[in-house]
């Protein structure tokens, strides 16, 4: 015959079980049909690091280091807040989202960072991103040149307004193209995202 | 039955499930360095979001690496080596077992290091500095590292430019009025400076001597430049019949719609970077006007949407992840990713099944046991030995036609010159 301190051992460690696995069943689970998209809104863009507005071409001799073709970095803090409107968590996977200053595209932005959502919360997600008046001279040269030309815009008077004006946030930043994806127990989805800031 | 014993028995199963359950929950990391900001953006940020789709979603929902599950991470580096060298540590440091790479300057200056490492790296540089995985020492005496961890799923830029070379030569300059009068006159435009630009000049030279066509005085054009009236005006005094271009879509855009607004009435042949949806839109009237020019190029797979095996999971997948962007700005860059991504994918299956999922084994035991194997996505069936990684002999050559692509040609270069492509053609 088991001992008596044996049989309330296992009594215990199924009572426990029991308790855990009545919990789960309280749980609404996640399936298809009623996961509803969590809603996403940009709560602020901001800049963390400002180092103004400045070029240097690689035929100009730096004072240490190497010479190159260089911009002025431009950091960028996107705040987003995701509201999580389902009775249960879900989990953000990952994003990406293209940037633009007015229409034209600066960078391609993509995240890794997962977070879970409590049921029925909102978190803030902060992504930041650099890019630099060279890389932004490329981008817009591939990517916008024929729009800049029929506008009658300079690349360089075009970069000149946005790193020198991006203090007041004087024009709009759009992102677009957005796509954020999330998941819960076997449950997955892509919400797709677009938004102005200042709105 | 022993308490005890039982109580230990109990112990142990639920440590073995655990640890099940942990062995499960294995991933497999796969790492990716693409331009989505830099000078070839034109065509990098599409690639990117088709192998971001293939990798992430599709190979996740259709059994991962033989049952494992794979985690796709990739970033961009902006077409800039030393970032691209930066971020290729990071993914190291993660321990990725391979990586999908981008441009021919980083993916060349990264080959010795990835074949130090033993990481196998799909790059979307076709270069064909990049097919050859032995050391070997050129006609004039150079020595250079093998590449035996590169590797992509194309025919290589210089199979490129010989194949719509070949085509232009044998369907369109025996229409031309001065055929079997003159030699044809060729001309190249291309961004000097650029490596991917640049790589297949060579070739592209020694064709046009092997089929008796003089060669004008090259042009630098920037892959970013939208006006290049320049370069068109010193190309009028040569007068080519044909114009060779090896930048992106954007700076050949502006090439041909120069040309044509200047009144230079050239044929023009693009690498496969320049030539996809975009260009017919780019270049407005000339491609579409009723005197537009004939502008072909390098297809060494399917545009986006075209009537190919497995196309329909692509467009399903873009659909589904990027539902944000709209299909009409989707090209054939993300098929080019997609293709890429089944060849790395395949070899893993196989390394894995073969119980050495590692570098060498990825190398060794994937991709050089596949032999014609078919992608789908009308590319051609590759083939990687030991000895050569040249995926492909061949390409279709294709030409923008009453508002379409239509197929001109597949050029089968490895079998019409058999000998130069076996010992000559190798390696540039």
């Amino acid at each position: 015959m088991p001992k008596k301190s044996t049989v309330l051992l296992i009594a215990l460690i199924f009572g426990i079980g029991a308790l855990f696995a009545s919990c789960a069943g309280v749980q609404t689970k996640p399936t298809a049909a009623n996961f509803k998209d969590p809603v996403i809104a940009i709560e602020m863009i901001d800049v963390p690091v400002y180092d103004g507005y400045w070029y240097y071409s690689g035929k100009i001799k730096p004072t240490k280091g190497k010479a190159g073709n260089h911009g002025a970095p431009l950091v960028l803090a996107i705040t987003f807040n995701i509201t999580n409107g389902n009775p249960y968590p879900i989990l953000l996977e990952g994003y990406n989202f293209v940037l633009a200053f007015e229409e034209f595209d600066m960078t391609t932005v993509n995240g890794y960072e997962a977070q879970w959502i409590p049921a029925g919360k909102t978190n803030q997600v902060r992504v930041t991103t650099v890019f630099t008046t060279r890389s932004a001279l490329l981008k817009l040269g591939v990517t916008s040149g024929y729009k800049l030309k029929a506008k009658g815009i300079n690349m360089w008077q075009a970069m000149e307004k946005y790193w020198n004006t991006i203090p007041d946030m004087s024009f709009p930043i759009n992102i677009y193209e957005g796509s954020f994806s999330f998941s819960a127990n076997g449950v997955s989805n892509v919400i797709p995202f677009k938004g102005t800031y200042p709105e | 039955m022993n308490m005890k014993k039982f109580l230990i028995g109990l112990v142990a199963v639920a440590f073995l499930f655990g640890l099940t359950s942990v062995a499960l929950a294995k991933v497999i990391k796969i790492g990716g360095l693409k331009d989505t900001t830099g000078a070839t953006s034109d065509v990098g940020k599409d690639a990117a979001l088709g192998q971001h789709e293939f990798w992430q979603y599709y190979v996740n929902d259709h059994g991962g690496i033989n049952g494992k599950k794979v985690k796709y991470t990739w970033f961009d580096y902006g077409y800039r080596i030393p970032e691209a060298i930066t971020k290729y540590k990071l993914l190291k440091r993660m321990g990725v077992v391979a990586i999908m790479g981008w441009g021919t300057g980083d993916t060349e200056a990264l080959s010795p290091t990835i074949n130090k490492d033993k990481i196998p790296y799909v790059s979307d540089s076709y270069s064909a500095h990049l097919t050859r995985p032995k050391d070997w020492v050129d006609k004039d005496g150079r020595k250079h590292i093998g590449t035996a961890y590169n590797l992509f799923f194309s025919s290589d830029y210089s199979t490129n430019a010989r194949s719509c070379l070949t085509a232009w030569y044998g369907k369109k300059w025996p229409k031309h009025p001065d055929y079997g009068k003159r030699k044809p006159r060729l001309a190249c435009c291309y961004m000097f400076g650029s490596p991917y630009a640049s790589a297949p000049i060579a070739a592209i030279k020694n064709h046009a001597e092997l089929l008796g066509i003089e060669v004008g005085p090259d042009q630098d054009v920037s892959l970013f430049a939208i006006d290049t009236k320049s370069q068109i005006m010193a190309l009028i005094k040569f007068k080519p019949d044909i114009i060779w271009h090896g930048n992106t879509t954007m700076s050949v855009s502006a090439t041909v719609r120069d040309a044509y607004a200047l009144g230079l009435r050239a044929d023009h042949i693009v690498n496969n970077w320049g030539y996809d949806e975009n260009l017919p839109r780019l270049a407005g009237e000339a491609m579409n006007a009723p005197d537009a020019l004939c502008v072909m190029g390098a297809t060494p797979n399917g545009f986006f949407g075209q009537d190919c095996d497995l196309m329909d999971e692509v467009v399903k997948y873009a659909k589904k992840i990027n539902p944000g962007v709209p299909q009409e700005k989707r090209i054939c860059r993300t098929v080019q990713g997609w293709s890429n991504g089944l060849v790395l994918w395949e070899a893993m299956k196989r390394a894995d099944k073969a119980g050495d999922l590692t570098g060498p084994g990825i190398m060794k035991k994937g991709f050089e046991t596949m032999k014609n194997f078919h992608i789908g996505l009308c590319t051609g069936d590759v083939t990687y030995t030991a000895d050569d990684h040249r995926p492909t002999g061949g390409c279709w050559v294709q030409e923008w036609k009453n508002g379409k692509f239509q197929k001109v040609e597949f050029v089968d270069v490895k079998g019409r010159w058999p000998k130069q492509w076996a010992s000559e053609w190798f390696g540039w």
